[in-house]
């Protein structure tokens, strides 16, 4: 038996959305359905976090997680059970079925009292015009819960605050008094959220009520948020054209602009199989489609930790705590950050069609600009790909963190038997991101000491495209990619002199 | 620990409580515009045609420029079409507005209504403009001494251009109005605008309605900048418009997509210039010409490029000095109103200026400022257009930044460590830069410089203030309530400042060029000072009359005499007058309002409480409600001979930062900046220093990131947060220090405090400059920069060749 309405908890409250109210961002239906007009819109795109609240996801079942190390394991499944800040302008209703969410509202203590963060913001001056206030006092609250969730009350570390405060534009303060007022919390004054919304009754209750998987069908209207490959698959097959969500953090902002509308869609995030991760065979890590880049980061963080560095400069928390690898694969832009690393590190593909499942490499998957090889309604459910034995990983933007890059740049070193093979990919000089196959052959095939950098930049240009755009012209990303593999190379040779040094 | 009082509206923020336009519910009634833009800079518009957009479920209505009473409008030249209607002149020009049930379906349907274009030539750059003559206003000049002479005896000479590029304001909350229809033809306007008088004053003459039918209500704006000073108007118009013609409410909420693409941006600059100077870095002689895009339409452009021609001196000296400056129009957005205003572009001309001749003599720029810096007395503190220029803290400012920014050990530390890292081939040269600022406060439109405050006592001792002053943020309306609070001896929780209406305040001045406090303050002091006067008389009475006799006891019975009082009114118009220069605060019949009681000063034992004094005011007939109005006095610039006093006063302030630039990325990163600001005696300490960092780090922002991109037809494609990069959390400086400068001296504005909201900005320029620095250390020629200095063009000035 389906059901035909979301089912949420809002600020310990139950909620129900039907009809069309299912595909709507959740900013504008608390802002003018529920009059919550605390949340603020800006950018509708997630580029400012003005739209802050806070999400509990719902229970996903028995996903197995194995990195490999009983301390992440567990920290994966703490931030599992934490609520964390996610943008709502970009969250269509749907996808926060079996959620708990909190907006500002929701804070203060009572009327009259304030909690301990927006004493704090009020005190150190954190807010002028206040457009942006709400959108801070909840990513800085989303910091606080995840502390009080690892039982870490000690004072917050400036490099902390401007972290989780990464995803928050404010054009007045200069931040500086943001940073204070974060640098001042006491987080033993401070009362969580959980505590305060969060009962077991109520994760009960959702349970129950969102046993059924959702299902909403009506004229010009398809939402639907399945809990098992079976019923996905009975949907693909079902639906003509279908499109596949994963958290909507590019979806989302083309429905907002006008340029395509989410009015056939599957969310994938009631699927617990798709919270998986796991080691695929020895230095193969296995990811489900369900896993954010918050949770990879941490995974990798030992693994693989220039993957989980650059994972830092990756867009903000709130779309990282809802974004994941395998969207950022099958949205295919040339400057996907992760495609870098994926085509460098050998990933695979795993997907499920109408029929079947398959597996393709990913130096097959990107056909042409934002073309890949998924057939019509064939859902990629994992990735995987190989831990480097070495990798460096480079992003130039206009803005340092959270933007979009100019130029990526990937240079890594596989183990192939006995073999060693260099894999340098990049992002930004092509309609697609791309392998540089003659510079890797050149690499492959000679001697370290032989190898020069000027034969290899000579055979590198020959192979890069690079456009002219917002973000620079083909001469500046020309040069950078230059500039960025002279240094991985030297870094890297450097590295295996000094090895064969300590050898 | 923070003592000042946070900003009024702070708990509201924090809570999500505070209410801005769009937050409003909506009237059942109600209907939600959008606006069809033209994707062209310049084009002929041959048809419009609306059927298909009006078939679809939803949509009311499609309006015209036809449908205007007048469509035109403009700040200082009536020149700009609310609606195109024959030729666009910019891409991103509002075309047509749609209505419909739902902003959804209005989003949807533009796209329905179609027009049809004759696509023409547009002016795309300052240097085609210039060519083709394409001029906004005439050639503007400001001259001292004789340039020719004093440039042919210099004995060091240098020319260089200064390209400048605009940027976005990028208010969070984009531009908004609610339009509400009332009986009898009225119309209620809610904007969210640095100018209710002048959005009032469009709406009424678009529509065609006489000005007294239409009332402009600002509570708060979200953000402003300057983007809301001229540019909120046409919004309310189209509001307005709509819920006149459906008499239905009418609201428009732009995108930030749509706000970044329709309204102007800072005007871009470029500016040649030839400095003589002598061999110990002095500068002798200034010529410079000063040309800015106006964009498609006047807008405020000829007010912006006096104030970066009254500003081309800086904190500097110049004895012989031309400065020319000429608008073009260009087929862009209508430039306009941005932080700073011109002043940052005169400014950062003579700071490039000075790190040209620094690199010339070969001494270090700090140097060469100290030697130009403008003195207390003599010829040397007069400015190139004739004002003196009194209360200059420069000096002082300049020695005591050097001291706590440590410059000079930093100095021959960074020479060290570039030293080792050109040597060694590392990726990051540093730099240091200090630069100073001194901005002039007061609109240099002189009509400009006036306010008006309406005050009411209510009868339990609170008090209720509107002037014209719009919140944007800055915390107007909390440091007008503390100097009133002072002022009556009552606590800043019983002053409210409302709402910016003007069917209250009439004839109002945007909240602009800093002086939104310095006038609406001053406004607001004299006219509570009316009514402290009348309670001052009072009082006296009360102090010798039994409390059974008051009149709140027996006025009701008429048994007693009616108090009078003169009806004197201070008649002051220098709220410094009268007033006590340590307190600000003003006695009159040497009556002591504190904590909430009145006393004589003589005897401070015997006490009336404030509230009782209202109340017997009240019973005796004695008026609780007043009115003045404040003008800035001795000011005469004369604009046509480029002569004259044009400011009140001048804040003033230094800022020495520190940035590394990676030489294989371009990226800048600011390590560290100190700020040493004189603000004279800040009413609000906390609320200065949140302008301070602020606009440094909004300023910032333009100097390294904020980079707008437009396509060959002249559409911005850098119109939302993704694609356009103002500084986050991560790129304020690592170390920031703020500081003020005691300065008790400022006797010419209220209560002896300066403006704080645009000069900080300035300040940033000190960033830009650095970042010259750290180049030149690795002999690259710097002459090439622009304005923003993005990661491209820093890597222009390291890899010329490879940009050929």
């Amino acid at each position: 038996m389906a059901r035909n309405k979301v089912i949420f908890y809002l600020n310990g409250e139950k909620h129900e959305a039907s009809g069309h109210f299912a595909q709507m961002m959740l900013s504008e239906y608390l802002r003018h359905q529920l009059n919550l007009s605390g949340t603020k819109v800006v950018c509708s795109e997630g580029d400012c976090g003005a739209c802050t609240v806070l999400k509990l996801s719902p229970v996903t079942g028995h996903s197995r997680i194995a990195t490999g190390s009983k301390k992440t394991d567990s920290s994966i499944q703490t931030m599992r059970n934490s609520f964390l800040p996610i943008n709502s302008c970009i969250a269509p209703v749907a996808t926060l079925d079996g959620c708990h969410l909190i907006t500002v509202e929701a804070l203060a203590k009572s009327k009259s009292e304030l909690n301990h963060v927006q004493s704090k913001m009020v005190e150190h001056h954190g807010s002028q015009c206040g457009f942006c206030t709400p959108g801070f006092v909840m990513a800085l609250s989303g910091l606080a819960e995840k502390r009080v969730e690892r039982q870490d009350l000690s004072p917050l570390k400036e490099k902390e605050v401007r972290n989780a405060l990464t995803g928050n534009l404010c054009r007045c303060t200069g931040y500086a008094p943001i940073i204070e007022a974060g640098l001042d919390l006491n987080l033993k004054n401070y009362q969580s959220l959980k505590q305060k919304f969060f009962r077991s009754q109520f994760q009960e209750d959702l349970i129950q009520s969102c046993k059924s998987p959702l299902a909403i069908k009506e004229d010009r209207l398809s939402v639907y948020a399945p809990t098992s490959l079976p019923e996905l698959k009975r949907i693909l097959k079902a639906e003509k054209q279908i499109r596949i969500i994963g958290a909507a953090t590019d979806l989302g902002v083309v429905h907002n602009k006008g340029k395509t509308r989410l009015t056939h869609f599957i969310s994938l995030h009631r699927m617990s199989e798709l919270y998986e991760v796991s080691f695929l065979k020895k230095n193969m890590l296995k990811v489900g489609a369900r896993v954010t880049l918050t949770e990879l980061r941490e995974i990798t963080k030992e693994i693989c930790p220039e993957f989980s560095q650059f994972l830092d400069i990756f867009a903000s928390p709130q779309i990282k705590n809802v974004a994941t690898l395998v969207g950022n694969l099958v949205n295919a832009s040339p400057i996907g950050d992760t495609l870098p690393f994926l085509l460098a590190t050998d990933a695979q593909i795993h997907t499920q069609g109408t029929s079947q499942k398959r597996t393709l490499p990913i130096s097959n998957f990107f056909l042409d600009y934002r073309k890949t090889a998924l057939k019509k309604n064939e859902v990629v459910t994992h990735i995987s790909f190989h831990i480097p034995n070495y990798i460096k990983l480079f992003k130039v933007s206009t803005r340092k963190d959270l933007d979009i890059s100019a130029v990526a740049l990937a240079f890594s070193v596989l183990q192939n038997k006995k073999n060693f093979e260099t894999r340098v990919a990049l992002g930004g000089v092509a309609a697609t991101p791309i392998r540089l196959g003659k510079v890797e052959k050149y690499l492959n095939e000679n001697d370290n000491s032989e190898v020069t950098l000027r034969a290899s930049l000579r055979l590198l240009e020959s192979q890069i495209k690079p456009l002219s755009d917002a973000r620079g012209s083909a001469a500046f990303r020309k040069l950078l990619v230059k500039n960025l593999f002279t240094k991985a190379l030297t870094d890297y040779q450097a590295q295996s002199i000094s090895s064969e040094v300590n050898s | 620990m923070k003592t000042s009082l946070p900003h009024d509206s702070s708990r509201t923020h924090v809570m999500g409580q505070s209410e801005f336009i769009d937050d409003r519910p909506y009237f059942t009634n109600e209907v939600h515009l959008d606006l069809v833009l033209s994707p062209y800079a310049k084009a002929e518009i041959t048809k419009i045609d609306s059927s298909q957009a009006l078939k679809i479920p939803g949509v009311i209505a499609v309006y015209t420029a036809q449908d205007f009473h007048h469509n035109y409008w403009g700040t200082i030249f009536k020149d700009q079409q609310l609606l195109a209607d024959k030729e666009t002149f910019y891409a991103g020009e509002p075309v047509a507005i749609i209505v419909a049930n739902d902003r959804d379906t209005a989003l949807l349907a533009k796209k329905m209504v179609q027009v049809t274009y004759k696509k023409q030539q547009p002016i795309n750059t300052i240097r085609e403009a210039i060519q083709k003559k394409s001029f906004i206003g005439p050639s503007r000049k400001i001259e001292r001494g004789n340039i020719e002479q004093a440039l042919s005896q210099s004995p060091q000479r240098l020319k260089g251009t200064l390209v400048i590029r605009g940027a976005d304001h990028f208010y969070l909350e984009s531009q908004v109005s609610l339009a509400i229809p009332k009986d009898n033809s009225n119309m209620e306007v809610h904007s969210s605008s640095q100018h209710p008088t002048e959005t009032q004053h469009v709406v009424a003459h678009a529509l065609g309605i006489p000005y007294h039918q239409v009332t402009c209500i600002v509570k708060r704006m979200g953000g402003a900048f300057g983007g809301k000073e001229s540019q909120a108007a046409p919004f309310a118009a189209y509001a307005a418009l709509v819920a006149k013609k459906l008499n239905r409410p009418a609201r428009i909420v732009l995108s930030k997509d749509d706000d970044m693409i329709i309204t102007g941006k800072r005007n871009p600059f470029e500016n040649d210039y030839e400095v003589g100077f002598d061999n110990e870095g002095r500068i002798l002689a200034l010529e410079a010409k000063l040309y800015s895009d106006g964009g498609a339409y006047a807008d405020l452009s000829t007010s912006i490029m006096e104030r970066a021609m009254l500003h081309i001196d800086n904190a500097y000296y110049i004895p012989n000095l031309r400065v020319e400056g000429q608008v073009c129009r260009t087929h862009f957005h209508p430039h306009t109103a941005f932080r700073g205003f011109g002043g940052p572009k005169g400014v950062a001309t003579i700071e490039k200026i000075i790190e040209d001749i620094a690199a010339i003599v070969q001494k270090d720029p700090l140097e060469i400022r100290k030697i130009n810096c403008y003195q207390h007395d003599g010829a040397q503190s007069i400015t190139h257009y004739g004002q003196k220029f009194e209360n200059n803290v420069l000096p002082e400012l300049f020695q005591e930044l050097e001291k706590t920014s440590r410059y000079y050990d930093r100095r021959k530390e960074i020479l060290q460590k570039n030293k080792i890292a050109i040597s060694e081939n590392k990726e990051l040269l540093h730099g240091l830069s200090l630069t100073a600022v001194k901005f002039g406060i007061s609109f240099t439109t002189r009509f400009l410089n006036q306010a008006n405050a309406l005050v009411i006592v209510h009868r339990d001792g609170t008090i209720q203030i509107s002037t014209g002053a719009t919140e944007m943020g800055q915390g107007v309306n909390s440091r007008i309530a503390v100097m009133v609070a002072k002022e009556m001896g009552i606590d800043p929780s019983q002053v409210l400042v409302t709402a910016t209406q003007t069917d209250k305040n009439g004839n109002t001045s945007p909240t602009a060029a800093s002086s939104g406090t310095d006038l609406n303050g001053a406004a607001a002091l004299l006219a509570v000072r009316k009514i402290k006067n009348r309670l001052s008389e009072l009082a006296t009475h009360l102090m010798n009359l039994p409390r059974e006799r008051w009149a709140n006891k027996t006025a009701g019975l008429g048994t007693e005499k009616e108090i009078e009082v003169s009806l004197f009114d201070p008649g002051e118009q220098d709220p410094n007058k009268n007033a006590d220069w340590k307190t600000g605060v003003a006695t009159y019949f040497n009556m002591d309002f504190r904590d909430g009681f009145v006393s004589h000063v003589k005897n401070p034992n015997q006490k009336i409480s404030f509230s009782d004094l209202v109340v017997e005011a009240y019973h005796n007939r004695i008026s609780l409600t007043d009115y003045a109005h404040y003008k800035f006095s001795g000011l005469s610039f004369d604009k046509l001979a480029g002569r004259g006093n044009a400011f009140l006063y001048f804040t003033q302030g230094v800022a020495a930062s520190e940035v590394s630039v990676n030489r294989l990325t371009g990226e800048i990163k600011v390590l560290r900046s100190d700020i040493l600001m004189d603000l004279g005696r800040p009413v609000n300490e906390d609320l200065d220093r949140g302008q301070i960092t602020g606009g440094f780090v909004q300023g910032m922002g333009w100097m390294t990131t904020e980079k707008l991109h437009y396509s060959a037809n002249g559409l911005l494609l850098t119109h939302s947060p993704s694609t356009y990069k103002i500084p986050n959390i991560q790129d304020t400086p690592r170390e920031f220090r703020v500081d003020f400068f005691q300065n008790d001296r400022n006797y010419k504005n209220v209560r002896g405090t300066k403006a704080s909201g645009e000069p900080p900005l300035l300040l940033s320029i000190s960033v830009w400059t650095a970042t010259l620095d750290a180049l030149r250390a690795a002999g690259k020629d710097v002459s090439k920069i622009e304005i923003p200095a993005t990661n491209e063009q820093v890597l222009r000035a390291f890899y010329p060749a490879e940009f050929s």
